[in-house]
């Protein structure tokens, strides 16, 4: 397959990578050419959303992107999330829930739910926060605590 | 308390070992085996040798030219030498530039092979019940057998025997992280960093096969993202090792979803057979037959059917009984542990069984198990004396919330109770190193969290409760292998009852240095400032200026403490073959479960949950919630939907998130949960591992549940709609 | 297009939403030589029109999910759209992709074919619309030629719909069976499309023919059901046995005929004149 040059803006400033193949995936792209290692690779099918960032402001799973369909567009990761207010808010809602354990899950949901915290007021209900989250899964904590995290962060962000 | 390591791993900060990285790295690919069971005829490793980007192909010539001679004398050589065991297994192994290039060069190899046959399931190798003759049959890698009483008498007069055959599946551990480790070689010495639970054992298992000393490996562990068992053994690690000593570079390998399915060793399935002979109302006898399948173990290397067996007597009085269980070898990857190893899967079988039985005697699930479970001081059946042990106080609290959810239960609900047991294990033992420093206290340490907490939280906690420390100024520090003080690993729920003994003897050590000291009874630690303040009585001095000259050097006040738990015995009589385990101590589940079952289709619902643990002291009860929760919500994955299908010719044929069904966020329901202190373990303050103990209990639950909501039970697990629908004849 | 003319079979893979063609790549059933993006063509876009909604192909899932006018006018297609795969997923994710892939699993596929919903297709010759139902071959085979794009996919408004699935899990899960019913005021008036059938999902007109009013009695319902679960051929796979399948035919072609039913406005179908 080809390669050539991708330039997209990458938690706010703009990055260029040179001879990216056509097949090359964003979340590789993010974690081995920019060193960006908060974002998990786990599935790599879609299946288990540890790969979550998002691309103009939506969650997206970047073990099924390929790179070069975010020329010019914004990315943001956990590692940018976490320099934001919203994302630091949820940061420590999870921290302080008990909802981080091997925490191989946590950057991907709290990149989730910063998304849909961040798109204005009021928030959305718990419920459908909780919805937006179904594409992420956990093995460690069974869920419980980070429906806490959850109701925390909503009412953190108000 | 907030753990140390949340805050971090939710911003991405902390490294795994897939995230693993080094200048100059290589990526490996493994080459495995097209066919399930045979020989390699031919294999010529020059195919992807050629191919650009490919640096070093190593394969069975490689042990030979490469290592010393005990490499190729390994039980289990690197590679398989001879016979392939299991489809997938890993034949050679290449390490290029790229992932890309390795992948591409390693599906270049194609080995030609002759088949053998193929073993794929218990039932190809026993078809029927093996005799006690059958032990000696080459693919029983592990036969126990034990009996007390005159079982025959009691069944003969017996005024009723329940009997029953369940079946259950393989379930895999599914930690969210894959295997991943990087492996280097440099003048001899053999350094990996991976993602593991055992360290320690890694480090003496790498030995052995690579057939160099111990002093030549070490091994860094990483920040593990979810174990539950898998990442206990060696797997990944001397696949790497051996392209770093080919090719002199960094070698990083980690494994696809697809593979942790296909090579991961884990729990398989199994078929359990119970007979109960009942006299007034009691169990006066009880049968057992287990049939294991054990994979590619090889023989002797079987734990699984002499530990597994005591769980299906269970923590009730049985005084008459014959247990016989084997370990059958079939083509697939080695069994391996899972958390609690088969225990949800026995408990499954029994706690079933002990339902339908109290139906049959028209009596309550929940007061039949009253009059025959254990209290401390009764006897197990290897004639241990049980400890203290909180299954009354289990039941009591589950009898009293049965009654509030039966009440206007509405139709096509209904509820389940099952008890689980668990010893705490303890591993060979370990060791703790704490210093304590002016501004704060280190606790140094030779393995990671695996994201239950009981490292770098729980360890603290223990530490900090000793000393009067607060938890923020309690740090763990990773070491390695070379200079870590040595623990068995984290696993079989020990770090918090065994390791955490070690820190706290280390933790009591340094007080009693410091009451010394400042000619004090006993002493207290603060923080004032960022600075450790010790208090005795009204006098308060700072610890800096208590320091001796030579502790100043050293960086603190240091104190080792070891743990290597007291050896426990079981009555040997009453073993006729194999091996039985003695219990450390006595961890009591009590589960409740509420289920909706839509007669039409089949389809589980549960409605709520209530889990009664037995956790002698809760040391961080929030903590302590959450393994409750996450083991919960695990045995929900193996109650209802997860099984590993393998296809006649031993080929997993979900391999992967969309056909292999964890629960997911919208699965679970509300889960109450209930810690009963109380009932001392032998950890810290009268702990209890916890880590385990929560999964026991659920397939069993839900199943009693269903069974209670439609009258049918289903004896196989996971109870998916089709399988309830079957048993509920609607197909 | 010039570049889908040119090329030759197999040498370019065709990108949308990317869900199903990076799956693709990855289970190496195709080795393109290039990968062409739609990403950037104007059609992403959900256009109500007098009696009918355009969907264009590129849009993601997620807009038509999050769509307050399309869960009130559709609940069919808001049903069928809401728990394909995860949240994430369905902001990439697209119709025309899912429509143009043709998996016999597909929740989507089954509402289209119920909804009477057409497809326009550009390509060298022009542009061309035709029912969906006539788009679809059989399991993953459309009559697309070889430089043709699905456009947009055009779907009548005024049916009463309603989409049930059965999958083990709620979400993240590939459905066992699908059934779409929809309900429109000239007869015949009922529609039942299958999904997770052979070869590819259909319309049943013999279950259709049983329900012979707008409002049919609840002996009809039952022989709709019967009727499909009868008629619809299945197969058994890792997900579940053909028999399975066939009974849970039998109750969501029940069920999904009375939620449609309950979503049908008392005074429906309107009165030929009126508004």
């Amino acid at each position: 397959m080809n390669e050539g040059p991708l330039a997209f803006t990458l938690n706010g400033k703009p990055r260029r990578f040179e001879r990216v193949p056509d097949a090359e995936r964003l979340l590789d792209t993010l974690r081995w050419r920019a060193g960006l290692k908060g974002t998990k690779e786990g599935c790599r099918t879609g299946g288990c959303g540890a790969c979550t960032v998002l691309v103009n402001g939506e969650p997206t799973l970047s073990c099924l992107v390929l790179s070069h369909e975010v020329a010019q567009e914004k990315v943001t990761t956990i590692e940018g999330l976490s320099t934001e207010k919203v994302g630091r808010r949820v940061i420590e809602a999870f921290a302080e829930a008990g909802a981080v354990q091997c925490g191989y899950c946590t950057p991907g949901f709290v990149v989730a739910l910063a998304a849909q915290l961040g798109s204005g007021t009021p928030p959305p209900s718990v419920e459908t926060l909780l919805e937006g989250l179904e594409g992420n899964l956990c093995r460690c904590t069974g869920y419980c605590a980070i429906r806490k995290a959850v109701e925390t962060a909503r009412e953190a962000t108000r | 308390m907030t753990r140390s390591d949340a805050e971090p791993k939710a911003r991405g900060a902390l490294g795994y070992g897939t995230d693993l990285e080094a200048p100059g790295m290589l990526w490996a690919a493994l080459v495995r085996s097209p066919i399930p069971h045979g020989r390699i005829v031919r294999m010529d490793l020059s195919a992807a040798r050629k191919l650009p980007g490919v640096v070093a192909v190593v394969g069975p010539d490689e042990l030979r030219t490469l290592l010393p001679k005990g490499a190729l004398e390994a039980d289990q050589p690197i590679f398989p030498l001879d016979e392939i065991r299991y489809r997938g297994e890993p034949i050679a192994a290449v390490a290029a530039e790229t992932l890309e290039q390795a992948r591409r060069a390693a599906a270049a190899v194609v080995p030609e092979v002759e088949s053998l046959r193929v073993d794929a399931r218990i039932e190809d190798v026993f078809p029927e019940w093996p005799s006690e003759a059958a032990a000696k049959d080459p693919r029983v890698v592990g036969h126990v057998h034990a009996r007390h009483g005159d079982v025959e008498a009691k069944f003969r007069n017996a005024e009723l025997v329940h009997s029953e055959t369940y079946r259950t599946p393989g379930v895999h551990q599914m930690a969210l992280e894959p295997h991943a480790c990087l492996a280097e070689v440099h003048e001899g010495t053999f350094r990996v960093r991976t993602s593991t639970q055992t360290p320690f054992g890694l480090r003496e298992d790498l030995a052995s096969i690579l057939g160099i000393p111990e002093s030549r490996v070490i091994v860094e562990g990483t920040w593990v993202g979810g174990g539950f068992g898998g990442k206990g053994a060696m797997l990944l690690e001397p696949f790497a090792l051996l392209l770093a000593l080919a090719s002199g570079r960094p070698v990083k390998l980690s494994l696809t979803y697809a593979e942790e399915f296909e090579l991961g060793r884990t729990t398989l399935p199994s078929i359990i057979r119970l007979d109960t002979a009942v006299q007034g109302g009691r169990i006066v006898g009880r049968r057992v037959r287990l049939l294991l399948d054990s994979g590619a173990s090889l023989p002797g290397r079987d734990f699984a059917v002499g530990y597994s067996i005591g769980f299906l007597l269970g923590p009730y009085r049985t005084e008459t009984y014959e247990i016989e269980g084997f370990a059958v070898q079939t083509n697939k990857p080695p069994f391996g542990p899972h958390r609690a190893p088969f225990a949800p899967q026995s408990v499954f079988a029994l706690e079933s069984h002990l339902d339908g039985l109290a139906r049959r005697l028209s009596e309550d699930p929940i007061a039949f198990r009253q009059r025959h479970a254990w209290h401390a001081g009764d006897r197990t059946a290897y004639d241990q004396p049980v400890g203290p042990f909180g299954l009354e106080a289990g039941l009591q609290a589950a009898a009293r919330t049965a009654g509030v959810w039966r009440t206007g239960l509405p139709a096509g609900h209904g509820i389940g109770v099952a008890c689980g047991f668990w010893s705490t294990g303890v591993g060979a033992g370990g060791e703790a190193r704490l210093r304590l420093q002016p501004d704060g206290l280190v606790i140094l340490e030779g393995e990671r969290e695996i994201g239950n907490g009981s490292v770098v939280h729980g360890l603290a906690v223990v530490a900090g409760r000793v000393l009067g420390l607060p938890i923020e100024s309690i740090r763990v520090e990773y070491g390695d292998t070379a200079t870590a003080p040595f623990d068995s690993g984290v696993f079989g729920s020990r770090t918090l009852g065994a390791l955490g003994q070690a820190v706290e003897k280390a933790a009591r050590s340094i007080a009693s240095t410091l009451a010394t000291r400042v000619e004090a009874k006993e002493v207290r630690l603060e923080t004032k400032g960022g600075q450790v303040v010790v208090v005795a009585g009204r006098r308060r001095q700072k610890l800096v200026d208590l320091l001796t000259p030579k502790e100043r050097a050293a960086g603190g006040i240091e104190a080792a403490g070891k743990y290597y738990g007291p050896e426990r015995k079981v009555d040997e009589s009453r073993v006729v073959a194999g091996t039985v385990y003695p219990y450390q101590d006595f961890v009591a589940s009590v589960h409740l479960v509420e289920v909706e079952v839509d007669r039409e289709t089949g389809h589980v619902r549960v409605v709520r949950y209530a889990a009664f643990q037995d956790v002698g002291t809760a040391v961080d009860p929030a903590d302590v919630a959450g393994q409750v929760e996450g083991g919960v919500v695990m045995g929900l994955g193996t109650a209802l939907s997860e099984e590993m299908l393998w296809t006649p010719d031993a080929r997993l044929a979900n391999p992967g998130l969309l056909d292999y069904r964890v629960p997911r966020l919208q699965d679970v329901p509300p889960i109450q949960v209930e810690l009963i202190e109380g009932f001392a373990g032998a950890g810290p303050f009268g702990a209890k591992g916890i880590g385990e103990p929560p999964i026991i209990p659920v397939p069993a639950a839900v199943a009693n549940a269903v069974a209670d909501a439609t009258g049918t039970r289903v004896f196989e697990l996971p109870l998916t709609p089709e399988r309830v629908a079957r048993a509920l004849k609607l197909l | 297009m010039g570049l889908l003319a040119r090329s030759p079979a197999g040498e370019v893979a065709v990108l949308g939403g990317g869900t199903d063609l990076l799956f693709d790549l990855d289970m190496a059933r195709i080795a393109p030589k290039r990968v062409l993006s739609l990403r950037k063509l104007p059609w992403r876009y959900l256009r109500w029109e007098a009696k009918a909604l355009v969907i264009g192909s590129t849009l993601p899932l997620g807009a038509l999910e999050r769509d307050e006018k399309v869960r009130t006018r559709l609940p069919g297609l808001w049903e069928a759209v809401r728990d394909v795969g995860g949240p994430a997923l369905r902001n990439r994710a697209t119709l025309g992709g899912n429509l143009g892939h043709g998996s016999p699993a597909s929740d989507l596929i089954p509402i289209l074919l119920a909804l009477d919903a057409r497809a326009r297709i550009v390509g060298p010759s022009g542009v061309r619309e035709l029912p969906v139902d006539m788009l679809l071959q059989e399991s993953r085979r459309t009559t697309l030629g070889p430089a043709e794009l699905i456009e947009s996919v055009i779907l009548p408004v005024s049916a009463p719909s309603s989409y049930l699935w059965q999958r083990v899990q709620p979400v993240n899960d590939i459905s066992q069976v699908g059934v779409a019913t929809a309900v429109v005021p000239e007869g015949p008036h009922w529609r039942i499309a299958l999904g997770g059938v052979q070869p590819r999902a259909r319309r049943l007109s013999e279950a259709e023919a049983m329900l012979r009013s707008v409002r049919p009695s609840h002996f009809e319902v039952e022989l709709a059901a019967q009727e499909a679960a009868r008629r619809a051929e299945f197969v058994t796979d890792k997900r579940a046995t053909e028999a399975y399948r066939r009974r849970l035919v039998t109750v969501l072609v029940r069920r999904a005929i009375q939620t449609t039913l309950e979503r049908m406005p008392k005074a429906w179908p309107p009165r030929k004149g009126a508004p």
